[in-house]
């Protein structure tokens, strides 16, 4: 086996070999071609330890190579990186030309090029851009995503134990079955190597690694038996995560929490020593994985070692607590009667600032999810958000994220024609001049229509994109890993999983809502303005135009417990979802549903649409998840949460909700906070993200205050509201919440 | 119909639990250090600046303010919380004051009056039956000095104060602290004496002296008086903690 310190010596030449060994076995079963291919990646793709990691197992992407996600979309050739190693090398024209048959080779088999390949024309249209730095409303994004893998079975059974477990379901199997089954047996092989690897490099570093020693042991026998205590049972996880490129992780209590209470029990481990493993492992994690993955599920309903899991999830919070990291996103699931324990600690841990856990409530999602995703609520119970929030079914299903979709520019687009104000393109159907609407129901059916051509084109794509990265293969560790998979001798995305299906990231939406209700009150209901003169100064963002700016900014907003604005924030909520669930069936999904979810990429979308007739300007971030526009909701927090509850659970995959508090919230009015959550809970609340106001928010309102009209005043019998009160005393308000 | 000058939903500091707080406008006191002076008036005002200068007050229905309330119900009914009213002095509007009390407690719906102990005594008998807890001001000790702050003298509020607990009413008693101004040895030490002296006093909240209401003193071409006090620093707080341990105060808290 190569050692890392040979690779580096010569520029790409893990690439190079990769690509000379895919092409060698180009021919061959495409899970052969993985297995060989994994030869050559596995052991340039783990990375030596550092000191103070009491885990082995850092990784480095190579340019070129195979992955599900983490390292590029199948088999993938990072090409603008490669060049740039290419100019920063010693000039050797041998290499040069090896390189240069490499990208070509690869330009053209990778697997993404090989996906849109795959469109019939109607989706090329539809979705003519892959980069999302070009406008438009839709874009496909290529991974498989939205794997919560099976390490239990692994665990119990340890790697020689899962190699028997292969060979028996395989017995007697021929042809590209036995195939499957011989690259299975032999990727748990690498998986052994990797694991032996790493014990020899402790032993040869001697007594550099100190107290990490008895890890050496630990990976000594992960080849040879089943993980005895937690620590080979975590070393052994996180190896076999990463070499499935799988990086959410599931319900991680129930699968280690029974590790971790023997050793407890046992007096092999403290408790203090067990929160280091997992401080260690949580920085491990933040360290390789990025910010938006890295999901750590504890709690909730349907969990086999619910006393064990428990014990873990209060050790994984303080681990959190301690870490101070930005993953893994640590994820409590709770229900009645769940060990009052756990909440408690959570928001004792949110307390300190941290933004973690995430909190779910399974008597809301269970249902909702087993009603979206047309399933039982035995099997719902194993619903488990993903990344940003997308609910997929652990073991059992991957609903990968793999379309986005921009609301906000849909609607742009129905103002005009199916053409974009800014670039002056068509981007979506004719649906007809906004001036010629005669009613609003003539400008919602134009928007519905926008909406709908992307959807469609997305739900093809996302089964095409599944469709090609099978075609090329088996993700042999995800196949490894997946419920039903070996005993249906299948690669997962060729019949092996049970729920193939897909989730689509959908941004703007209460954009939207806000901007139609403002457009239906302004130009159809009061008529107080024309179509025209309200598209015109859009146009001119607003530029002397500001009392009408204001007038449309005075109307009713999402988030504010308004039947009117709210009512429209669930019939556009309504629409996308309904129709987006409705497509699964067409193209041979198990469900396709929405995601109404959390990350950067409102700020990014935003910067691509115009203004909005709500008094939006060009430019602004869309809202965030399913929340209010920023700073509009001016109600107070409890009107705040009523919106919230009015937009339904059952008919999409997770909707996102933030939450910010300041911190005497959860100390001196810490019974005032659970009773909110409480109160939202009961009334159907399915999801919270609890934060602190922090410093950097801080900053933010100084720099903005008009976003900050939802942060509470709280002084008893004092009329004000935040955004009502002159600078200098916001900012001395600011400064005090902050130090309350 | 009454006339309401903000409708805050989630109020945490008036009252137990998760409060909807309606402020009615009127007031009979002049409070120097008052933060919301828009409340004195009983008519709707608009403020002298501004663009477009900002209205306070409008009529509202009791149906209308208690549609308001219901809807924070659940939150209400999971902290202990309800209603309260507050102004200004809730009791200057009397009938729509009790008339939303009464309604309120007939959905059995939790009311607190946040008060400043002005009103007729004739009032005393309605607002004990609708009222489950009062918050009630305790502006300052001594009879003058409470009228040079407050426009009025001190035993109007006392005697009402009494009169509440002589008949089983609930008080919670809210004593804004102005450094220099009122916190004064006989004050801490008046406070100290009536919570020993009444166990319907369920609690004493301090309250320091903030500045957050003084713009609106502009906002209506009004000047802020010269307090000269300034808000209490960690230093302050902790002699007024001293005092009240020392005077021998009950169930006080310095918020």
């Amino acid at each position: 086996m190569p050692t890392l310190q040979k690779t580096a010596l010569r520029p790409l030449a893990t690439e190079l070999e990769f690509t000379r060994v895919y092409r060698e076995n180009r021919d061959v079963h495409p899970a052969i071609r993985e297995w060989r291919c994994l030869e050559v990646l596995l052991p340039a793709f783990f990375q030596a330890m550092k000191p103070g990691d009491l885990f082995a197992g850092r990784i480095r992407h190579p340019l070129c190579g195979f992955s599900t996600q983490p390292g590029g979309f199948g088999y993938y050739c990072h090409e603008a990186a490669i060049r740039n190693v290419l100019e920063s090398s010693p000039a050797d024209a041998a290499l040069r030309e090896h390189v240069e048959a490499m990208l070509a080779f690869w330009r053209v088999e990778n697997t993404t090029a090989k996906t849109r390949a795959a469109y019939p024309p109607w989706v090329s249209q539809a979705l003519p851009v892959d980069s999302l730095a070009i406008v438009h409303p839709a874009y496909p994004l290529y991974r498989l995503g939205g794997t919560q893998l099976d390490y239990g079975r692994l665990l119990a059974l340890g790697i020689p134990g899962m190699k028997a477990e292969v060979s028996r379901n395989f017995e007697g199997a021929e042809g590209g079955e036995a195939a499957l089954g011989e690259a299975l047996c032999g990727c748990l092989d690498l998986l052994a190597d990797v694991a032996r690897r790493y014990a020899g490099e402790i032993r040869d570093a001697g007594s550099a690694m100190g107290e990490v020693r008895s890890l050496a042991e630990a990976l000594e026998s992960l080849p040879n038996r089943p993980p005895r205590t937690f620590r080979e049972a975590a070393q052994l996880f996180w190896l076999a995560s990463w070499a499935a490129g799988s990086w959410n992780y599931g319900r991680l209590d129930e699968v280690l929490g029974p590790f971790l209470a023997r050793d407890l029990d046992a007096g092999l481990l403290d408790e203090a020593a067990a929160t280091d493993l997992l401080v260690s492992l949580w920085k491990l994690m933040d360290a390789t994985v990025p910010c938006w993955d890295a999901r750590i599920i504890v709690g909730g309903k349907g969990r086999e070692n619910e006393e064990a899991g428990d014990r873990f999830a209060l050790l994984a919070m303080e681990a959190t607590r301690r870490a101070r990291v930005i993953v893994p996103q640590l994820t409590l699931r709770f229900h009645d009667g769940q060990n009052p324990a756990l909440m408690a600690k959570a928001l004792d841990v949110l307390a300190e600032g941290v933004t973690f856990p995430m909190l779910y409530n399974d008597e809301v999602n269970i249902p909702a999810a087993a009603k979206a995703m047309g399933i039982s609520e035995a099997e719902a119970v194993e619903y488990l958000p993903f990344g940003c929030g997308e609910y997929m079914l652990w073991k059992k299903g991957f609903a990968t994220p793999s379309g986005a979709i921009n609301l906000a520019k849909c609607l742009e687009i129905a103002l005009n024609d199916g053409r974009c104000p800014i670039s002056g393109k068509v981007m979506g159907p004719r649906t007809g001049e906004a001036a010629s609407f005669a009613s609003f129901e003539d400008l919602w059916r134009a928007y519905a229509a926008q909406v709908e051509y992307s959807v469609a084109a997305l739900t093809a794509q996302e089964k095409i994109e599944y469709d090609t990265l099978g075609r090329e293969a088996p993700c042999l560790f995800t196949t490894l890993l997946t419920d039903d998979c070996l005993s249906r001798r299948k690669a997962a995305l060729r019949g092996g999983v049970r729920y193939l299906a897909g989730t689509l990231e959908t941004y703007g939406n209460t954009d939207v809502a806000d901007a139609l209700t403002a457009i239906r009150a302004a130009v159809f209901e009061n008529k107080t303005e024309t179509m025209e003169s309200l598209l015109t100064a859009m146009g001119n963002d607003w530029e002397e135009a500001e009392g009408l700016r204001k007038h449309l900014l005075a109307l009713p907003k999402y988030g504010n417990d308004d039947d009117v604005a709210d009512a429209m924030a669930a019939r556009v909520h309504d629409h996308v979802c309904g129709f987006t669930r409705d497509q699964a069936a067409a193209v041979g999904l198990a469900y396709y549903l929405v995601v109404v979810i959390n990350n950067s990429m409102n700020v990014a979308l935003g910067k691509m649409v115009g203004a909005l007739p709500d008094g939006r300007k060009a430019g602004d971030p869309l809202a965030n998840g399913n929340n209010p526009v920023a700073g509009r909701d001016r109600q107070g927090v409890t009107a705040f949460l009523n919106s919230l509850v009015k937009l339904r659970t059952d008919h999409h995959a997770g909707a996102v909700q933030n939450m910010k508090f300041s911190k005497s919230m959860f100390t001196a009015h810490r019974p005032k906070l659970e009773a909110l959550l409480s109160g939202y809970f009961a009334a159907g609340g399915a999801q919270a993200m609890l934060t602190v106001v922090n410093r950097g928010d801080l900053e933010a309102a100084m720099r903005g205050p008009e976003k900050w009209g939802h942060l509470m005043v709280r002084v008893g019998g004092f009329s004000a509201r935040f955004v009502e009160l002159p600078n200098d005393v916001q900012r001395h308000i600011l400064e005090r919440t902050l130090n309350e | 119909m009454g006339i309401v000058f903000d409708l805050q939903r989630s109020a945490l500091q008036d009252g137990p639990g998760i409060r909807t707080t309606v402020f009615l406008k009127g007031c009979p006191m002049r409070c120097r250090w008052c933060h919301n002076p828009e409340s004195w008036e009983l008519e709707p005002q608009s403020a002298v600046s501004g663009d477009p200068p900002r209205t306070w007050g409008r009529e509202w229905s009791v149906e209308e303010v208690m549609a308001v309330v219901r809807k924070d119900r659940r939150f209400h009914q999971v902290s202990g919380g309800g209603m309260t009213l507050s102004g200004g002095e809730p009791t200057r509007q009397a009938d729509f004051c009790l008339a939303l009390l009464e309604a309120a407690r007939g959905e059995g719906i939790h009311t607190c009056l946040d008060t400043c102990g002005c009103f007729p005594s004739n009032l005393l008998d309605r607002l004990l039956r609708f009222v489950d807890l009062f918050l009630y001001d305790l502006k300052a000790t001594g009879e003058e000095r409470h009228r040079e702050l407050t426009g009025i003298p001190a035993s109007v509020p006392l005697t009402n104060l009494e009169a509440i607990l002589e008949r089983g009413g609930k008080v919670l008693l809210r004593c804004p602290m102005v450094p220099g101004v009122n916190d004064f040895e006989e004050h801490f030490s008046a406070i100290a004496a009536l919570s020993r002296k009444h166990p319907g006093i369920t609690g004493i909240e301090i309250l320091p002296y903030h500045r957050s209401g003084e713009s609106k003193w502009a906002e209506l071409g009004m000047d802020a008086p010269d307090l000269g006090a300034r808000e209490p620093e960690e230093g302050q707080k902790k002699a007024w903690e001293a005092s009240l341990q020392r005077l021998g105060a009950l169930r006080w808290k310095i918020l």
